[in-house]
């Protein structure tokens, strides 16, 4: 497992072509010829990024007939694009604009076409995540709600529901990996779990907060589930990482005394000194991606990693990316995670996302 | 000081209660000012909330009249879950406390109403709102993260 042997972080590609900063990355899950990239900008376009046959990065797309085009998704968004999401099946790329919409593109063998826009936020939408199954799609935005949308035949999208809840801003939402539940992070601290009473009347079933639950003290920044479901971590501007047993299914009804509930195990404090914007929990995984944004290189940065268990990565304000394992032989009040590698100086400045590469295969 | 007690008093006294007069007097005054022209104002400001939450409501119930004369031309105008939203909307709308203003739950009732028709139009995919109040986050030009 872990031994003594520590973990290594080396940096293999550095992929430059955005105007502005870096805010979002997410890597297309449909097993493919080869790794795609999504990166979305303050310069208000996404660019999808794929490697080449001898291993460089390009954002282009080309065959032998056709000269290279720029595979730059422009002239939808009029503000900064903030973040972006593929849906489960890889077709469909979801993207949250400050311009108070969500644009859905669709992916055939490298053209991406605007197929929808969703209207609804009133202000600058924050994320946008697809349920496993890619039927809904939700988004949160700084009007404190989180709408969630039902993909219907055609590209239509309709409004399943506006939730209600959060005292401010709300900066990520995820769903977990397999049920229809719904996470939300916010500026108000705390961390909202919603599930829908199987007649599309979505509730607030659980919120996580410093009071209550040895929650955050201060904005939740993003969230991560394990490839199981049964973990959960959380980042935060208090520089911590929190982990948490998402282990109880709370889509189902409680029913009598004794419901489950979701419950924190861990806090990993004193890892970064600055806000921890971005943590990501990856299951097989060889590449970790980050973006990063600087004065005069918006970029991002692929970083190949030497391990092959679950880690939990975490960029932040410091700079810095570190990785997190889980110490299997502590189990004295239950799991407990380590620091295996803090690369400091990662990147010239502050660290927005990270993000694990899917295919392992195609790195190593 | 070496004068008589009682002259003293005497003396003295339509001084002060002068004073204790004018202050009644012109307090009096100034409350029979202030509930004729609170009344007044009372009754603008009435007016105007009144008029502005009957326009607003009056605006939804004529998109609700609009969709349900679709809906009865044409059952399958909207889907489903449309058609439900629109029924929980008139719901809303016809049961807001239009005669007890001092409800406490009027505003949560006019949020409620709000929201569903929000929900309503971004299904619908049209840009419909109402123009009359003030847009509740407008302060836009603080550079966001």
């Amino acid at each position: 497992m872990d031994g003594g042997a520590a973990a290594e972080l080396r940096e293999a590609h550095r992929l430059a072509a955005h105007t502005d900063r870096v805010w979002a990355l997410a890597w297309n899950p449909a097993p493919g010829p080869g790794p795609v990239l999504a990166s979305c900008s303050g310069d208000k376009t996404v660019r999808i990024w794929k490697r080449a046959p001898d291993g460089a990065w390009h954002c282009s797309v080309g065959n032998a007939n056709l000269p290279l085009l720029p595979d730059v998704l422009e002239d939808t968004h009029n503000r900064t694009v903030r973040s972006c999401a593929w849906s489960p099946d890889g077709r469909l790329l979801a993207t949250a604009s400050f311009d108070a919409t969500t644009a859905v593109w669709e992916y055939n063998s490298g053209d991406f076409e605007c197929v929808a826009t969703l209207e609804g936020h009133e202000n600058e939408v924050k994320s946008v995540s697809w349920s496993p199954s890619g039927t809904l799609l939700a988004t949160c935005s700084r009007d404190k709600m989180v709408w969630i949308w039902e993909v219907q035949p055609g590209n239509e999208y309709e409004c399943v529901s506006v939730l209600q809840g959060h005292t401010q801003d709300v900066k990520m939402v995820q769903w977990h990996p397999s049920l229809d539940i719904l996470v939300s992070v916010s500026y108000d601290n705390s961390i909202r779990v919603w599930a829908d009473d199987g007649d599309d009347e979505w509730h607030c079933v659980q919120t996580l907060t410093e009071a209550d639950n040895c929650g955050h003290s201060s904005t939740v920044w993003a969230l991560s589930f394990n490839q199981k479901g049964d973990r959960m971590v959380t980042c935060s501007d208090d520089r911590t990482l929190k982990i948490w047993d998402t282990s109880a299914d709370l889509s189902q009804p409680k029913t009598g005394e004794g419901h489950e509930s979701w419950r924190h195990l861990s806090t990993l404090t004193g890892y970064h000194d600055r806000t921890i914007f971005s943590a990501h929990w990856s299951s097989d995984f060889a590449l970790i991606l980050v973006e990063l944004y600087l004065n005069t290189f918006f970029g991002i940065s692929l970083f190949l990693v030497h391990r092959s268990e679950d880690i939990i990565a975490s960029g932040a304000g410091d700079d810095a990316i570190c990785l997190f394992a889980e110490e299997k032989s502590s189990m004295v009040e239950g799991p407990s995670y380590k620091q295996i590698l803090k690369k400091e100086k990662a990147h010239d400045m502050d660290i927005n996302c990270v993000r694990w590469c899917p295919q392992l295969n195609q790195f190593l | 000081m070496d004068q008589q007690p009682q002259n003293d008093a005497d003396f003295l006294e339509p001084s002060v209660l002068l004073d204790e007069t004018h202050y009644q007097e012109g307090y009096k005054n100034g409350y029979d000012d202030g509930l004729s022209s609170g009344k007044e104002e009372g009754r603008q400001v009435g007016l105007k909330m009144g008029f502005q939450v009957g326009e607003e409501l009056g605006f939804y119930q004529g998109c609700l009249y609009v969709w349900m004369s679709a809906t009865r031309i044409d059952q399958n105008a909207f889907s489903a879950r449309v058609r439900k939203n629109i029924e929980q909307l008139a719901a809303l709308v016809s049961n807001y406390p239009l005669s007890d203003p001092e409800n406490e739950q009027v505003q949560d009732v006019m949020e409620k109403i709000r929201l569903k028709f929000r929900a309503i139009t971004a299904s619908l995919g049209v840009r419909l709102e109402y123009e009359g109040r003030p847009a509740s986050s407008k302060q836009d030009d603080v550079e966001d993260l």
